[in-house]
C-alpha cells in the first residue's frame, strides 16, 4: 500500500519555502549579502532533511500545530508526488549552494528564483511539479528512483 | 486524413488495477499517469465516473512511470494526458493536464455518447 498524507501538509511547507526563497532571491539579486547566504543554507538544510529524514522535519512539526484548527482533510493523497518535488527542490538548493561557493551571484539568484516559483505555485495554486516535470527529466535521464 | 490507431494490447492499460484492453462500444478515455503525478488520482475518479454514467464509454489507465518509451512514442510531456479513442481504437482527441470535462463531454457526444 502506498504512503498517504494530508495534501495540505506539503503545501503548507511550500508556502514557508517560497517565503525563504523570495527573501533570499531579493538579496542575491541586489546586494548578494548575508541574507541570501543564510536563505540558501536554510533551504539546503530543509530540502536535505525532507528528502532523507522526512518524518522528523520541522515543517511536519509546524503543520502539526495548525492542523487541529484546519479540521480533517477531505481526502488523503499519495506521498510520492510531493517527495518528487522535494528532490527537485534539493537539486536547486544544491545549485544555489554551489553558486555561493563560487561567489557567483547569478547562479544563486537563478536557483533561488526556481525554488520560489515552484514552491509558490505549489502552495497557492496547487501546481504539481511531478505532473509537469517528471517525464521531461526522465527523458533526459536526469531522474532515477 | 488518417487517424492514428492505438494498439491497446501493446500499451497494457489497466482498469481499477487489473489489466484490461476492453474498448468502449462508443468511446474510450485512455489516461496516461505516473506515480509522481499528484493530479492523476483526481482525474482518474472523474473519468471513472463518466465511464459508470455511460455504458458505451470505457476508462483505461496506463502507468508510464517506468515506460519512458511510451511517453516518447506519443510525445507525452506531462501527466495526466488523456487520449480519446473511438470504437475502432483510433485517436480522435487528446489533452494534456487536467481535462476540461465540458470539452470531454462535447468530444464524447461527437462519438455518439449521449
Amino acid at each position: 500500500m502506498t504512503n498517504l498524507i494530508d495534501p495540505r501538509a506539503p503545501r503548507f511547507g511550500a508556502a514557508i519555502t517560497s517565503a525563504i526563497a523570495i527573501i533570499g532571491f531579493a538579496d542575491a539579486f541586489t546586494t548578494f549579502g548575508v541574507v541570501s547566504t543564510f536563505a540558501t543554507l536554510a533551504l539546503l538544510i530543509l530540502f536535505v532533511w525532507s528528502v532523507f529524514l522526512p518524518s522528523s522535519h520541522p515543517y511536519k512539526f509546524l503543520f502539526g500545530l495548525i492542523r487541529p484548527k484546519l479540521g480533517e482533510p477531505k481526502e488523503l493523497e499519495d506521498a510520492r508526488p510531493p517527495r518528487f518535488a522535494q528532490q527537485v527542490g534539493l537539486f536547486f538548493a544544491v545549485s544555489a549552494s554551489a553558486g555561493l561557493l563560487l561567489s557567483n551571484q547569478t547562479i544563486v539568484a537563478v536557483a533561488l528564483a526556481f525554488i520560489f516559483i515552484a514552491a509558490f505555485l505549489n502552495a497557492f495554486f496547487n501546481f504539481c511539479l511531478g505532473c509537469q516535470m517528471y517525464l521531461v527529466l526522465k527523458r533526459f535521464g536526469l531522474f532515477s528512483k | 486524413m488518417g487517424r492514428q490507431h492505438i494498439d491497446l494490447r501493446r500499451l497494457r492499460p489497466t482498469r481499477n488495477g487489473n489489466l484490461s484492453t476492453e474498448l468502449g462500444s462508443q468511446a474510450t478515455l485512455l489516461q496516461f499517469s505516473t506515480q509522481y503525478c499528484g493530479q492523476c488520482p483526481g482525474v482518474r475518479r472523474q473519468l471513472s465516473q463518466l465511464e459508470s454514467m455511460n455504458s458505451g464509454v470505457s476508462h483505461l489507465e496506463v502507468d508510464i512511470t517506468d515506460r519512458i518509451n511510451v511517453a516518447a512514442r506519443f510525445g507525452i510531456t506531462q501527466t495526466p494526458t488523456i487520449f480519446l479513442l473511438n470504437a475502432k481504437s483510433e485517436l480522435v482527441y487528446r489533452v494534456g493536464g487536467i481535462p476540461n470535462l465540458l470539452k470531454i463531454n462535447q468530444e464524447l457526444e461527437k462519438l455518439g455518447v449521449k
